[in-house]
């Protein structure tokens, strides 16, 4: 790939709570491709993954409480701070790798609903909390109870990345385009009669000079403009999960540039060193485990 | 149309939107399952049974005599079923819910109470409120304590409102009886046999006998023949011995003034004469000496011109009465099936088909109720009976004799008698020498519509082996009364059917009221006319359930206002009445088991039923049976369908017609109505999916959490379609209307987001690609609960068995096969038990037969350890357990295991189409295709799957879906109507999508767009019972069968897999002898046996027994099996002997 000018370029086009749209220019679309799938899988978030059940007399079954707690999103701002459970020292959790949460909810009076919420979950660690869009939040539904029914239990979040468990992804869905008029011809319409007409235009198709009709194709033209709209869970500011997952595919790169220049010393022998930032050989208590 | 399309509940539906023309009709089909409920038909018939079938069986069996003491009786006043009770006698509140039966394993049944009246000594004496026994309660009936109960009273009772009932509770299972069809009885039906022979048949029926009659012709002779006489009798003998002895009045009955019928009947007239029998008493004595000898000893040797006198008026044709020898009906019926069979040998149109569907009864529970309770009484009477005699034969007593004791002894007959028919399904009735089995079914509970879909099931009497194709056909007669999707593959195909989704059938309606409104109407009575005035042009004869009432000239008008009184609410709705123009008869029917279904009036070409009645019926001022009641709506049975004239929509209507559909969508039953757009499927394609949805996980009742089943299969988070029906949401109906806003379903399935493309090679073949994601989120996720029961008994010896606490090693510590055991010796709720571990600790006693000896502790006898161990290759959880007893005062201690799973390679899923498919990989979501809203499917299925399977609707059902999801509401894909897809392309098409629902996915793992557009959107999924979880199986070595030393079979028993004939034909083709021999011997049951080769027997470490030597013995090695051969075969003297050979 040979960048003419300036390197890769982004312009924010729209910034808010949980949401960022941009355009990312004068970059490869293998480039682009890797940032939104590291955006999906590979910036680490904060999840709850172990749950101990000391009381639950609700309706529904300790696995399917700990599944839905799991995948509460909790702030994760702080996540570099903590350790991948498999890296840290300690032998179950401590506070290096891990957030205890705790949860205590019971039903006393007749004829009462009590809502259990993500606002219920009572954090060890002021910063790594259940995510609320605003003070009104009333969190996340996580069972109701009936009278005589009790839950409580403590909850052990830990650090992880998305392609281990969905929950650990920081973002719902990312929106990815480029060349909205189909100039580079990567994609073969099927109409009936007229594309125009039967195809709608994407929203970014504005932003892109439309083809005239007697323009010639161009077979060597390379995408250059890519749109992304990511949208987060809640627990990554989105701009920031933009820049970690940046900082993901720079890290990779190291490692691959490090592995290939001890590849070229290991010519003569010895091994080539292990790459370290990764948790997906970490053992899962299959059954208990939230979520899984 | 459009309104009809809208969505919408009755009640919903906003005041002032126009009512257009009378499209709204179909709000009468909520209307008329709320009063009919989808298992009306088995309450309706078992309500019938309790409270009028049981009177006239008592009523028949009234009297008990002695034939000791002739002042003696007992008879019965009355009888009644009490209220669901329990049996201990001890309980202080006898009432209890079926809940509470489930649990225990109880009965949920009644005690049957009579009123007697009997001699005791020199009184007479009436004793009311006896109890005789125990009767099980049909859920829901007007006898089971849930009827009319509130939601909230039902959800104290733990029971779910949303459960049909129409089934029994017997020994803590759920049983059904299915809805049984026949063949109609007491009716002519003409029909050629597999020789060409034309005949004309009645299966007679009455509470005592059954018996078939043919008239046929042979050699252009007509003949009666009956099961009680040996050969075929010519048919103007047996009328001639039923008084009618004049050859004109014979011919004139059959042939009226007809001369091409009497040309037909002149050879049978003539044969008569040439068997010289010309007088009743000459008839009567050729008949007499053909009579079966029945082994009836005790019967006095009787004239056989009495006999004879005797079968005729009281075994031929039985269910024409014969009044003090008043043959004539009965000759008269015989005629016209002697005439019906000559007009049918000129004109072979005039056949009957026995597939017909208004030639078929449905038999329900309350009938093969009343025959098992007929039968049971009777029997209960005779044993009385005997006993009463047995205690009176003695000449002295100490008490004085009250038969009211003896009543209470022979309880547990009919109670018992009741259990056990239900329990196994086997019907066995003395009287009618009859033995039915599998006539109740274990209600599945594996989804909510399993359960509905079972309740509406029909089975046919019919052999299942045997090829014929016209009972398993779709008949046209089945419209709107059985569902024509809904039957299984294989060999029950087509002879199980369902019910459609407003069929009715009818139960017993008195016959004497409508007898006397016929001849109120003009019928001529049968007995006053002659064949000429019977068979004449303008005549028609009336039948009344087979039966001949006389003959009406005036056969349209009879007919109409026949149907004006019962239209004005006269008589009951179910009576039906119909002209047959080709007989030249008027039939009247009130039988039981007649399938019928509500239809619009229509006359003037006008349908009855106008906006305004549908606007009283949306605002909750009239109910269906208002519209009964004023003659807006009637019900017709297949019959009187054949004589109407019914428009399907209202534009449709000419002057000829009768009556206008309710609703086309309900010519689909229960099961058939969730598929949507099923009129754009292939149909095969619907009718796999109707097997398919009873195998779908999803919610099964609102107390589903509170039963404890053997099997449990739940979906952690069930979705309503986006694409639903109005079936759907009527079979779940009832509750919704009143909770307005609030619905609740029961739903088997979610909305899954489809990319119909391929996707890496993991899709062939019907296999789908799942996201891993949308599994970590919840998709697809359920969990399976397993009941297991221990019962902790009492012997007869007094030892009994101990439920004991773990035990501890030398340490103190509990070994790890009883760690999982509180100290009740029972697995504690909530923990996780692994396999090989200890769930109920049982121990037995060493010696449960032999006595103890008197004031010997039980506890000293020595116990054996029986524990209950987990097995199972994934650890399951202990979800409940419960410590109960049974009826018998046994201990019976259930546990329920929980399992979550979620989808793993291997599972099965289905959309609502009939195209099943299993998880052939699982990928991760940035993997996946995605759009440029960043969605990535749920499901990528392989397009493979539409050309050849033409499963339009699913298309539809995903355009739909992706419109709704856009517009925010949900779809409708109701039969022959649902969201048009024109407007769900406009609504795409609004919202800046495609409108055929493609879309423009990305690769996920280039980035680069996929370089053709992609059908992309929700569909329904369910997941189906079949996970691999379930099935996985690998053997390297393991157990092997006892007596043949080979490895066991099946993968309960950890058995191999076998190397089947057809692989080792293929290994002997390729000569692989070594591999064969391997295969075959060493890895299963090879043996060293030492042969004796002088003698060629077997011998035993290097000894022959038979030489008694040791000197030539060779060992060899053969399968245990051949051992075994020629050990069996020495048994039976014959010596087989090896000889051996250098090889």
């Amino acid at each position: 790939m040979d960048i003419e000018g300036a390197g890769p370029e982004i312009a924010i086009r729209h910034l808010d709570k949980d949401r960022v749209n941009f355009v990312l220019s004068n970059a490869d679309l293998s480039v682009a491709n890797a940032l939104r799938r590291a955006m999906i899988s590979e910036v680490p978030t904060i999840a709850i993954d172990i749950v101990q059940f000391e009381e639950n007399t609700t309706v529904l079954a300790d696995e399917f409480l700990a599944h839905r707690l799991g995948l509460i999103p909790l702030y994760s701002a702080n996540v570099e701070q903590f350790k991948y459970t498999t890296e840290c020292v300690c032998t179950e959790y401590c506070s290096a790798c891990s957030v205890v949460l705790t949860l205590e909810a019971k039903c006393t009076r007749e004829g009462e609903t009590v809502m259990v919420t993500s606002r219920d979950l009572q954090s060890h660690d002021p910063k790594v909390s259940p995510v609320m869009s605003d003070e009104f939040d009333r969190g996340i539904m996580i069972v109701k109870l009936h009278k005589g029914q009790e839950i409580k239990l403590t909850c052990i979040a830990r650090k992880g990345l998305g392609q281990m468990h969905a929950k650990w992804s920081p973002v719902s869905a990312v929106g990815f385009e480029y060349d909205p008029h189909n100039r580079l011809r990567h994609l073969e319409y099927w109409i009936e009669e007229d594309a125009k007409k039967e195809w709608p235009l994407s929203r970014n198709a504005d932003f892109e000079e439309p083809p005239r009709d007697d323009e010639p194709f161009d077979y060597n033209a390379e995408p250059n403009k890519f749109y992304y709209d990511v949208e987060t869970v809640g627990s990554i500011r989105p701009e920031d999960v933009v820049s970690m997952a940046l900082d993901v595919l720079q890290e990779k790169l190291k490692v691959t540039e490090a592995a290939l220049q001890e590849g070229q010393t290991m010519l003569t022998g010895g091994m080539p060193g292990e790459p370290t930032n990764d948790g997906w050989n970490q053992p899962v208590d299959a059954m208990n485990a939230a979520g899984w | 149309m459009t309104t009809k399309e809208r969505p919408g509940d009755a009640s919903l539906k906003g005041l002032t939107d126009p009512v257009s023309a009378v499209e709204d009709k179909w709000h009468l089909l909520p209307a008329f399952l709320q009063v009919k409920g989808l298992v009306k038909q088995h309450l309706d018939s078992y309500n019938y049974f309790v409270d009028q079938e049981l009177q006239q069986i008592v009523r028949a069996n009234q009297r008990i005599s002695s034939d000791v003491d002739p002042n003696f009786y007992l008879k019965y006043l009355g009888i009644r079923l009490g209220m669901p009770e329990r049996s201990d006698p001890l309980a202080v509140d006898k009432s209890y819910t079926p809940h509470e039966c489930r649990l225990r394993d109880l009965t949920y049944s009644a005690n049957i109470y009579v009123d007697i009246e009997y001699v005791r000594g020199r009184q007479i004496v009436i004793r009311r409120g006896v109890p005789i026994g125990r009767m099980p309660v049909m859920l829901r009936s007007s006898h089971c304590v849930l009827t009319g109960r509130s939601e909230a009273e039902l959800a104290r009772m733990q029971e779910c409102p949303l459960d049909p009932g129409g089934y029994f509770i017997v020994n803590g299972t759920e049983k059904v009886i299915l809805i049984q069809e026949q063949l109609s009885k007491n009716r002519i039906i003409v029909e050629k046999d597999g020789k060409g022979i034309i005949q004309a048949s009645v299966t007679s029926s009455t509470h005592e006998r059954k018996s078939k009659t043919y008239v046929l012709v042979k050699h252009d002779k007509i003949y009666l023949r009956h099961n009680s006489v040996t050969e075929d009798i010519p048919v103007v003998i047996a009328l001639k011995a039923m008084g009618i002895t004049s050859d004109q009045e014979i011919a004139l009955l059959v042939c009226g003034t007809e001369k091409e019928f009497l040309e037909k009947f002149a050879p049978s007239l003539e044969e008569a004469s040439r068997l010289k029998v010309f007088t009743q008493k000459q008839a009567l004595e050729y008949i007499g000496g053909r009579v079966k000898q029945t082994r009836r000893f005790a019967a006095a040797r009787r004239l056989p011109s009495d006999e004879a006198l005797e079968i005729l008026a009281s075994v031929v044709l039985a269910h024409l009465s014969v009044e003090q020898l008043n043959f004539r009906p009965k000759c008269m019926y015989i005629a016209v099936m002697v005439r019906r069979v000559i007009a049918t040998i000129s004109d072979e149109r005039l056949l009957d088909d026995r597939d017909f569907v208004g030639n078929k009864r449905l038999e329900l529970a309350g009938q093969l109720l009343s025959l098992l309770f007929e039968d049971l009484f009777k029997k209960f009477n005779s044993d009385l009976k005997l006993n009463i005699d047995k205690v009176l034969k003695k000449p002295s007593r100490t008490q004085e004799f009250d038969v009211y004791t003896q009543l209470q002894m022979h309880g547990d007959h009919i109670t018992g008698g009741f259990v056990r028919a239900i329990a196994t399904g086997n019907w066995v009735l003395k009287r009618f020498k009859m033995e039915r089995a599998g006539i109740t079914h274990v209600l599945s509970r594996l989804s909510y519509i399993s359960a509905l879909g079972m309740m509406t099931r029909i089975t046919s009497q019919f052999e299942k082996t045997r090829k014929v194709s016209g009972p398993r056909a779709l008949q046209p007669s089945q419209w709107g009364m059985l569902c024509p999707s809904d039957t299984p593959e294989g060999e029950a195909c087509g002879l199980v059917k369902n019910l459609a989704l407003m069929t009715h059938i009818t139960t017993d309606v008195e016959e004497g009221s409508i007898r006397r409104l016929a001849f109120v109407l003009g019928v001529e009575d049968i007995n006053l006319l002659s064949g000429s005035e019977l068979y004449s042009p303008s005549a028609y004869i009336v039948f009344l359930n087979g039966e001949i009432l006389g003959v009406t000239r005036t056969p349209g008008r009879f007919v109409a206002n026949f149907r004006r009184v019962r239209r004005a609410g006269r008589i009951s709705p179910f009576i039906s009445i119909y002209t047959n123009t080709h007989h030249h008869n008027v039939h009247i029917a009130s039988d039981g088991g007649r399938i019928c279904r509500p239809l619009i009036i229509v006359d003037h070409r006008r349908p009855r039923v106008t906006v305004e009645h549908v606007k009283m019926l949306s605002e909750g001022k009239m109910v269906f049976d208002d519209f009964l009641q004023q003659g807006l709506v009637e019900y017709l049975d297949v019959n009187e369908e054949n004589d109407s004239n019914i428009a399907l929509y209202e534009k449709d209507i000419v002057p000829e017609t009768t009556h206008l559909e309710i609703e086309p969508f309900t010519i689909l039953g229960a099961v058939a109505g969730l598929i949507p757009y099923p009129h754009h499927n292939q149909s095969p394609r619907n009718t796999y999916q109707c097997a398919m949805g009873k195998q779908a996980i999803g919610a099964i009742a609102y107390n589903q959490l509170n039963r404890i089943d053997t099997l449990l299969y739940l979906l952690v988070y069930p979705q309503q379609p986006m694409v639903k029906t109005k079936t759907i949401e009527l079979i779940k109906y009832d509750k919704a209307r009143t909770l307005l806003l609030q619905r609740y379903y029961l739903p088997a399935g979610q909305n899954a987001t489809v990319a119909v493309m391929s996707y890496s090679g993991y899709d062939i073949e019907d296999a789908l690609v799942l996201n891993k994601s949308s599994l970590d989120r919840g998709f697809g996720r359920c969990q399976v609960m397993r009941k297991q029961t221990a019962l902790i008994r009492r012997y007869a010896n007094g030892t009994f068995d101990r439920v004991a606490d773990p035990p501890r090693d030398a340490n103190g510590d509990i070994p790890f096969k009883f760690q999982k055991l509180d100290a009740d010796g029972v697995a504690a709720v909530g923990d996780r038990v692994f396999p090989g571990q200890v769930y109920i600790n049982k121990q037995s006693p060493t010696n449960t037969n032999a006595d103890i000896g008197v004031g010997q502790n039980p506890l000293e006898t020595g116990f054996k350890a029986t524990p209950m161990t987990y097995k199972g290759l994934e650890p399951s959880y202990v979800d409940k357990v419960i410590f109960t007893n049974t009826e018998s005062e046994q201990a019976l201690v259930k546990l329920l295991f929980r399992q979550t799973r979620r989808p793993e390679l291997g599972d099965k899923f289905s959309s609502r189409h009939g195209q099943k498919g299993v998880c052939g990989i699982i990928v991760q979501q940035e993997d996946m295709p995605f759009s440029l809203q960043g969605i990535s499917p749920d499901i990528i299925m392989n397009p493979h799957g539409f050309p050849s399977r033409m499963t339009v609707g699913k298309m539809i059902e995903l355009l739909a879906g992706k419109a709704g999801v856009l517009k925010g509401e949900l779809q409708y894909g109701t039969a022959f109507g649902g969201s048009k897809v024109e407007d769900m392309s406009r609504i795409l098409i609004d919202n800046g999508f495609e409108y055929s629902g493609k879309d423009y996915l990305s690769s996920g793992i280039t980035g680069e767009p996929l370089s053709a557009y992609i059908f992309f959107g929700p569909i329904y999924y369910q997941k189906l019972k079949h996970m691999v979880m379930d099935k996985v199986h690998a053997r390297a070595r393991g157990p092997r069968a006892l007596l043949t030393r080979q490895p066991t079979e099946g993968r309960s028993r950890d058995g191999g897999l076998r190397l089947g004939e057809m692989e080792r034909d293929c290994l002997i083709g390729h000569g692989a002898s070594r591999l064969l021999l391997e295969r075959l011997m060493v890895s299963s049951d090879a043996f060293e046996v030492h042969v004796c080769e002088s003698c060629g027997l077997l011998g035993y470490g290097g000894w022959c027994q038979r030489c008694r030597s040791s000197a030539h013995m060779a060992p060899m090695k053969i399968p245990y099996a051949a051992k075994l051969l020629f050990q069996e075969l020495q048994s039976m003297n014959i010596v087989p002997r090896l000889i051996l050979e250098d090889y």
